[in-house]
Order: C-alpha cells, then sequence, then structure tokens
C-alpha cells in the first residue's frame, strides 16, 4: 500500500508526468525530479467508460475506468469505484488493489466521487 | 527508389477456422498470392510474416522461418514483424523498401493471426498487452473500453451521436454481406441495434458508450501480398497496381499523455506522408479501407486521414458519401467490422481489398473508377500507424 504516488517534473521545462518517460514529453530532457504527490488526493474526471467484457480473471461483473487529471496537470487512468460518474465532476483518488496477476497483487490507483 | 508493384494478392475467408493452424493459413495464403502474381517457380528474396500474438496465444514463435520452410522459399531472408495490430502494413512497409531500394526483387508478405482458439477473455486481455503497463493495463483496461473513453470525448466534441456509429455498423454490415472473405455476413438494422426497446439485448453496452455493434469481431484469418519491381507487373501479364506513397508515424503509447486525446496525430502525419510521397490529395482517392477496429474509429480516422474536416465525417456518413456509390467509399468489402479483424492480418487485408478494387476484381463491392486507393492500419490506440496511397498506372 502507498499513501503517495510518485510523479516526475521535468528539470528543464517543468512538465510533470506520470508514469515517467526517459526524455521529457515536452523539451526531451532527461532529469527529473521526484515529486510525492500525497493521497487521497482531488482531480476532475476527463473521460470514463464502463466495461462488461472483462479482461481474464477479473471476478466483477464490470469495472469503471476512467481517466482523472490533478491540480498539477497530471493526468492518470484508475479505477473508480462507482459507475455514478458525470465527465467534469470532481473525485477523490486513493491507493488500492486493482489487479491480482498470476498471484500478484497490484495496486494502482481508485477514483470516487470527492 | 524503384517503382514498387503489388504483383499478386491472396486470402481466406476469415472468421472462426477451427480446421486450420496458424501455419496452415499462413502456408496457404502465401502460395495463393505468389499464384495470383503467376511466378512460378522463380526465387523469391523476401519474406515477412506480420503476426502480433502467436507467441503468447500460439506459444510459437521464429514464424518467418517455419513458413520459409513450409513453402521451400529458402535461401530467402525472412523475419516476423510484430507492431501490435498495425504489424500486417508494417510488414508491407519494410517490403516496399527492399523491392524499392533494389536490394531484393520479389518479397513476400504473410499476415496472419488465429484469435479463436483461446477463450475470449485471454483473447481480449492479449489484445491489452499492448497498453502502457503501468498507467493502463494494470487497472483491466481492453481495447474497447480505450475505445470507450476516446469515443465519449469525440462524441461530445464533435457532436458524434450513437446513431451514427450504429450507422457505421450498419453500413459495413451490408457490405460485408457482398464479401465472400467477411467474417460476419448478417444484416442489421438500425432498428434492431438502436431505436427498438429490445436494441439494449441484442445490442447490449460493452464498454460505454460503445455497444456490441460498435467493435469488430475476434477473427481468425490471414492474408497475403507478392511485391516486385514495377515491370515485372508487365512481364507477368498483371494490371500495374503500384504503391505510390506510404506514411508512419507514432505517438504516446498512453493515451493519456496526448494534449488532445481526441487528435490522433498519428493517422494525420502518416496519411500526409503517404500523399506527399504519392503526389496526390484525399479528394483524389476514389476508395479507402480505414482500421474501424470500433465504430468510432471509421469517423476519427476517415477525418484525421484528410477526406473530412475534423466534425464532418459522421455527416459525410448520413449523407451516404462513404458507401459503396458514394463519392469517397469507406470500407466496401466491411471493414474490421464486418470483414473481421484478426490483429496481425488486418493491415495487408486492407490492402488486398485495394488492390482487388484497383483491378476491378471486387465482385459484388467493387465501386466505380477506382483508380487511386488508400489503407490505414491503427496500432495500438493510435501510437503507431500506417497509411498506404495504392495507384493503378495505365
Amino acid at each position: 500500500m502507498s499513501d503517495k504516488l510518485t510523479v516526475y517534473k521535468c528539470k528543464k521545462c517543468g512538465r510533470v508526468m506520470y508514469p515517467r518517460h526517459d526524455r521529457c514529453l515536452k523539451c526531451k530532457g532527461r532529469e527529473f525530479d521526484e515529486i510525492e504527490m500525497p493521497l487521497p488526493a482531488t482531480g476532475k474526471l476527463l473521460t470514463y467508460s464502463q466495461l462488461f467484457a472483462l479482461p481474464w480473471r477479473y471476478d466483477v461483473r464490470f469495472l469503471t475506468l476512467g481517466v482523472v487529471e490533478f491540480q498539477n496537470g497530471v493526468r492518470a487512468m484508475g479505477q473508480l469505484k462507482t459507475p455514478d460518474v458525470k465527465v467534469g465532476m470532481k473525485v477523490k483518488a486513493t491507493w488500492g488493489l486493482v489487479r491480482e496477476i498470476r498471484g500478484e497483487k497490484l495496486y494502482g490507483l481508485k477514483f470516487e466521487p470527492a | 527508389m524503384r517503382k514498387v508493384a503489388i504483383l499478386g494478392v491472396g486470402m481466406i475467408p476469415f472468421g472462426r477456422r477451427d480446421e486450420d493452424t496458424l501455419m496452415d493459413m499462413l502456408a496457404v495464403t502465401g502460395l495463393k498470392a505468389m499464384d495470383d502474381a503467376g511466378i512460378g517457380d522463380r526465387p523469391i528474396d523476401g519474406v515477412y510474416v506480420a503476426n502480433m500474438g502467436a507467441p503468447i496465444l500460439e506459444n510459437k514463435t521464429g514464424l518467418a522461418s517455419a513458413l520459409v520452410d513450409r513453402l521451400c522459399l529458402f535461401p530467402a531472408a525472412a523475419e516476423t514483424i510484430e507492431n501490435g495490430p498495425a504489424s500486417g502494413a508494417s510488414a508491407i512497409k519494410n517490403a516496399f523498401f527492399a523491392v524499392a531500394s533494389g536490394y531484393c526483387d520479389l518479397v513476400l508478405v504473410v499476415a496472419g493471426e488465429k484469435m479463436r482458439d483461446t477463450i475470449i477473455w485471454k483473447a481480449t486481455d492479449f489484445v491489452a498487452t499492448m497498453t502502457h503497463p503501468l498507467a493502463e493495463y494494470i487497472y483491466g483496461v481492453t481495447l474497447p473500453s480505450m475505445a470507450g473513453m476516446f469515443a465519449r470525448l469525440y462524441m461530445e466534441k464533435y457532436g458524434v451521436t450513437e446513431e451514427h456509429l450504429a450507422k457505421v455498423a450498419v453500413k459495413n454490415h451490408n457490405n460485408g454481406l457482398l464479401n465472400p472473405y467477411a467474417h460476419i455476413h448478417m444484416r442489421i438494422t438500425l432498428e434492431g441495434i438502436l431505436h427498438h426497446p429490445h436494441a439494449i439485448v441484442n445490442n447490449p453496452v460493452i464498454a460505454s458508450p460503445l455497444r456490441f455493434y460498435d467493435a469488430c469481431p475476434v477473427s481468425d484469418g490471414a492474408a497475403a501480398v507478392l511485391l516486385g519491381p514495377a515491370e515485372m507487373a508487365k512481364e507477368l501479364n498483371k494490371p500495374e497496381i503500384v504503391i505510390a506513397g506510404i506514411g508512419q508515424a507514432t505517438d504516446t503509447l498512453a493515451l493519456q499523455d496526448r494534449d488532445d486525446p481526441t487528435d490522433l496525430k498519428a493517422v494525420t502525419i502518416a496519411s500526409q506522408k503517404a500523399f506527399a510521397m504519392a503526389k496526390l490529395k484525399p479528394k483524389d482517392i476514389n476508395v479507402a479501407q480505414v482500421h474501424d477496429a470500433f465504430t468510432i474509429l471509421e469517423i476519427a480516422e476517415s477525418e484525421h486521414a484528410g477526406f473530412f474536416k475534423k466534425g464532418e465525417g459522421a455527416k459525410a456518413l448520413d449523407e451516404g458519401r462513404t458507401e459503396i456509390g458514394g463519392d469517397i467509399p469507406i470500407n466496401p468489402d466491411g471493414g474490421l467490422k464486418a470483414r473481421g479483424h484478426p490483429v496481425g492480418a488486418t493491415g495487408v487485408a486492407n490492402v488486398v481489398a485495394i488492390t482487388w478494387q484497383l483491378r476491378g476484381e471486387a465482385g459484388d463491392f467493387q465501386v466505380k473508377k477506382a483508380e487511386n486507393g488508400f489503407a490505414l492500419n491503427f496500432g495500438g490506440f493510435g501510437n503507431n500507424v500506417i497509411a498506404a496511397i495504392l495507384r493503378r498506372e495505365a
């Protein structure tokens, strides 16, 4: 479990990225400051999809996935805890179990209406 | 660079092909392209096999060497190309440059995918392995849900409606009925998939806002082309169909990293490069095959490729301009939506369909006056795109 998300800020141009790239998406700079973004954090829901055709080994009826933009400009995908959402709504992001692959538990972002 | 022609094409009907292994499909289709060109026992210098999933789905690697062995093409240079769902057009691009440079004369491209051997969730998950491992895949993302998130933004921005999406499905299913190679031969209606009170049963939501008939089927299938220097077309007494332009472009792996996620930059750039090389404009194109893995993509790609202004693709669809009898027929063979989408084979299948059109061999889905054709192959969610322009020389 983690109560923070590590994001990467380009030392040259200031563009913030998550997850990291080895060269900046904007200026191709190679050095980044690691910034720890505390969770829970709030952001705006940019888009979402409720999916009923699930990939292998999900034991739920559906998943709702969305992309959230945080105040620092970081955009990240995550699982929405409820399908009752609207584009543009404020959501709270936390860290939680998102998938289990071959017994390995994977953690990531979970969103819920703020 | 030398002028490069498509000397031969081959395809087998897409669908569920339980009776064939992947290697059977590749071998049969490769021979069809060779026989279509009528090259007899002339030596083939290079072989490219396009495939995305065999290492995962079939536990099989080294396809190109295996195909050379089956077809006795030794000592041809051979390699397997894996470039996601753009593998097919990637293989054609490599073959094109091999011939254009003069390094090779005859180059065989065979593309195939066997997706129905496995259970559907495994196939869906396999396709999702091309998404960003950390930013997307771990959340259970699938390509339909990527398309759903994209569609939600695109529909909002450009006023594309559910009915527009359904119209793409109806058009492409109608076209598929005319194509003996199509996976799906089934007429659907707007009433049945959208307006009837039971439409939600016939056409349930799979990745909102997209519904069942917004997605292509999961198919087995293979397609092949034989490329060579253009002068060889005359020698073989084949119509001279040349690859006049080819363009490729990439974009960020994760959709969220794009400043405007509705902007399919790689489609625009790949298409512009192909048009520049061919010295043609979108208005010169008589027939197009685009990568409609989802209905929204046919509309979005037709705009990004330059056939319509942004936001006007849906209007063109409403006006019937993209139907077989329209001024710019799109996916007359049924597209991925009805012809099927064996992922690694699709890029080659699109080029085969255009070749048939330019030769006048497309049968019931033949469009009128096809001189210049366009084929698009869209990999990832628009992160690796290849556009090809084919021309019929007088």
